[in-house]
Formats: C-alpha cells, sequence, structure tokens
C-alpha cells in the first residue's frame, strides 16, 4: 500500500483516539465528576460487568483498540525501520508488526466481546 | 581599495585526512597559515596544498558557489568553501572534515553517488504523457508567473548535497531519499507542464520517502542557495495526500500548448527595438 494512505490514517485516528480516550476517562478516572459515583464503585466488577454488556461500550472499546493500535504500531514501525538497513528486514518489520497488532486486537476484541456477553450468576 | 591589504591573521587549520591506501582510519592534522581579510576556506585550501601539504586533495571547481563540489564540515557545519571566508568563521582554528553522512574517498573527498542516485531515482525532470505532441510538438506550453513561482526557489539547488550532509535522519536512515531529492520531487511534480506524478510515485511514496521527515529543518539552514528543502517536503506530502484522496492537481496540458504560429507573432510582438548602433 501507498505509503500516503498509511501515514494519512495514522493522523486521522488522532482525533478518534482523543474522544474515544476521553470517553474512557470520563468513565473510568473522573466517575465522580461525570456520574456522581465514587472511583471505587466505577471500578468495582459488577459495575465494570454491567457497563461492559452495553453496545455504546463494545463499539467504543473496539474502535479505541483499533485507532490506538494502528497509531501506536505505525510508529513502532517508523522507529524499527529507521533501524533497518536493508529492504529484506523492513519487510520483515512490516510482517511483524502486521502480525503482532491483529494478535493484539483478537485478544482485545475477545476480552471486550466476552465481558459485552457475559452473564452475571450464569 | 581592497581589504586584502589588511595584515594577515594567522590561523590553525585542523584538516581530516585519510588516505585509503595507507591508512587505516582517519585523522587530524594541523597547518598554521596567514590569513588575510575576504580568504575564503577555499583559496586557503589552494595556499596550503601550495605552500605545506601537496597531498592534500579536495573537490572544487567554480570557486563562486554555482557548481557545488566544495561542500565541506567547516568547523562542524556543512558549508561551501568557496562561500565560507576565513575570517568571518571567528575562530583562531579552523576545523576542515569531509561531509558527514557520506563515505569518504579522500581527505575531504565526500562519495557523492547515494545524492546522485537518490536525485535520480526521483526522475528529475518533466514528464509529459503525450507522445504525439513530444514526437510532433505543435507549439509551446505555456506557464504564467504564478505557475512558475510554485517552485521556483526549488529550481536553485546545485546539488551541493550539503542538505544531506546535515540531515539527522539521513544520519540514522541511509535509504532516506532525503531532502534534496524530495525536495526535487516536488519541483518536478508542481511544475503545470509535468505529468509524472504517477511515475514518479513508485519511488517517492515508500517509507523512506517525505514521511520521514522528522522536520529538524537543518537542511533549509544548510542550503547556501536559500532553497527550503524542509518546506518543499512538506508542500510534497500535501501533494501525494491529495493525489491519494483523488483531489491531486488537474492537469490541461494541451489546452495550455501555444500553437507555433502564435509563438513566432509574440516573438515579433515582443521582439527587442532595432539596433542603432
Amino acid at each position: 500500500m501507498r505509503e500516503t494512505r498509511l501515514w494519512s490514517v495514522h493522523l486521522l485516528v488522532i482525533p478518534i483516539i482523543v474522544v474515544l480516550l476521553g470517553a474512557h476517562f470520563a468513565v473510568m478516572h473522573y466517575a465522580p465528576v461525570f456520574y456522581g459515583v465514587s472511583i471505587e464503585e466505577a471500578r468495582n466488577f459488577e459495575t465494570m460487568i454491567e457497563r461492559g454488556r452495553s453496545v455504546a461500550q463494545l463499539v467504543l472499546y473496539i474502535l479505541l483498540l483499533a485507532a490506538a493500535l494502528y497509531h501506536g504500531l505505525y510508529g513502532l514501525r517508523g522507529i524499527l525501520r529507521e533501524l533497518t538497513l536493508t529492504p529484506g528486514l523492513g519487510k520483515i518489520v512490516d510482517t511483524s508488526i502486521i502480525l503482532l497488532g491483529l494478535f493484539i486486537f483478537a485478544l482485545g476484541a475477545y476480552v471486550t466481546w466476552w465481558t459485552f456477553s457475559f452473564k452475571i450468576g450464569g | 581599495m581592497s581589504d586584502k591589504t589588511n595584515t594577515p591573521r594567522e590561523i590553525t587549520f585542523r584538516v581530516r585526512r585519510f588516505d585509503p591506501d595507507t591508512d587505516s582510519a582517519p585523522h587530524w592534522s594541523e597547518y598554521r597559515q596567514h590569513v588575510h581579510d575576504g580568504m575564503t576556506v577555499l583559496e586557503a585550501l589552494h595556499q596550503l596544498k601550495a605552500e605545506q601539504e601537496p597531498t592534500l586533495s579536495w573537490r572544487s571547481s567554480c570557486r563562486m558557489g554555482v557548481c557545488g563540489s566544495c561542500g565541506m564540515f567547516i568547523n562542524e557545519l556543512p558549508q561551501l568553501a568557496c562561500q565560507t571566508q576565513v575570517l568571518h568563521l571567528g575562530t583562531d582554528v579552523v576545523s576542515i572534515a569531509p561531509l558527514p553522512n557520506y563515505d569518504n574517498v579522500k581527505d575531504l573527498v565526500p562519495d557523492l553517488a547515494p545524492l546522485i542516485e537518490k536525485h535520480a531515482a526521483i526522475k528529475p525532470y518533466i514528464i509529459y504523457t503525450d507522445q504525439i505532441e513530444i514526437d510532433s510538438p505543435t507549439g509551446e506550453f505555456l506557464q504564467t508567473p504564478e505557475e512558475r513561482e510554485a517552485f521556483s526557489q526549488f529550481t536553485h539547488c546545485i546539488k551541493c548535497g550539503l542538505c544531506l550532509a546535515a540531515c539527522p535522519t539521513v544520519a540514522t536512515d541511509p535509504l532516506f531519499l532525503g531532502p534534496q531529492a524530495l525536495a526535487q520531487a516536488y519541483r518536478y511534480t508542481a511544475d503545470n507542464r509535468d505529468c509524472g506524478m504517477k511515475e514518479r510515485i513508485e519511488a517517492i511514496d515508500i517509507f523512506h520517502g517525505p514521511y520521514q521527515c522528522h522536520f529538524a529543518g537543518a537542511c533549509s539552514q544548510a542550503c547556501p542557495k536559500g532553497v527550503d528543502p524542509a518546506f518543499g517536503i512538506q508542500l510534497l506530502k500535501r501533494a501525494l495526500v491529495l493525489d491519494s484522496i483523488g483531489f491531486g492537481k488537474k492537469k490541461s496540458l494541451l489546452a495550455k500548448v501555444m500553437p507555433l504560429a502564435d509563438v513566432v507573432k509574440a516573438i515579433e510582438e515582443f521582439a527587442p527595438p532595432p539596433r542603432t548602433v
């Protein structure tokens, strides 16, 4: 793929990360400010599972996972490939980054889906 | 009256020497030399070679900042030796080394092959895709002053290679196309007579292309001709992004061809007045 597209996407996901990370912070770290509940209450198991079963939460975290992973791994690839002196090694770095990204995404998506489909007491 | 009548000042020149036939590694040699006001580093080197060190090697030609041959690392900055006055450096010790980020051929001679190869890779010429017009020209291409202004400064590049020597990205990533080639890629794609974006993309839209630029700006500071390659790289990024989403510059070159008959008419119209002597 043209580098321009990869680079453009890495910039385009920045506002997505800012918005979704803001939502994550609002729920997890500033719950007393936005929802009037204590931090402990916002983070206890039942509350998290309850929240995790909403479609909004599922979409938010899968999107945030994809956007942050892409942005972070694109940056990591840039650092690694700048140190890479042969085109062959560059391709190995690219492939490794893609595989790493897919693995982490699959893992994160599985956890998010598991939370979404979790049945308390069942 | 020339300043050369001023009393000469003695300056120490620390010159990095390397002869691949006899040396295993570069070393520094020191020479003391009288320098007068207005004397360039290149003149000082010529004097040094004539009076003290006949084996000293460097590359130079025009002595007027046009050919771009005499780029050297003078007092830790890439500069043209013919454009740098010794006393303007303001130091009693002047260090002279070959340009960094290049292999060293001998003494102060860098191997500029990577510069030329990268420059050639971006197809640094106007690419016109209408083969019929190329084979049988029907006229001349028009270019307004505004269209020329879009890339004018980048035409001043003399390929001295100082920008690549100054570039921190080239230092860590030798495959990076570098400011010279990328600014020239912009120079040609921005030219309204050029249709070569598609052909150039293969060479420039790569990992080691414009997106590797860290925007240190050292290339623009080093350029002896006042070109701003760092800016050229940013303009090239914009052109590539617009092209990738289908908003690239649309060129209607054929519409801009001026028929030969009109060219002759224009030449007659703007012809200088007849000679009076």
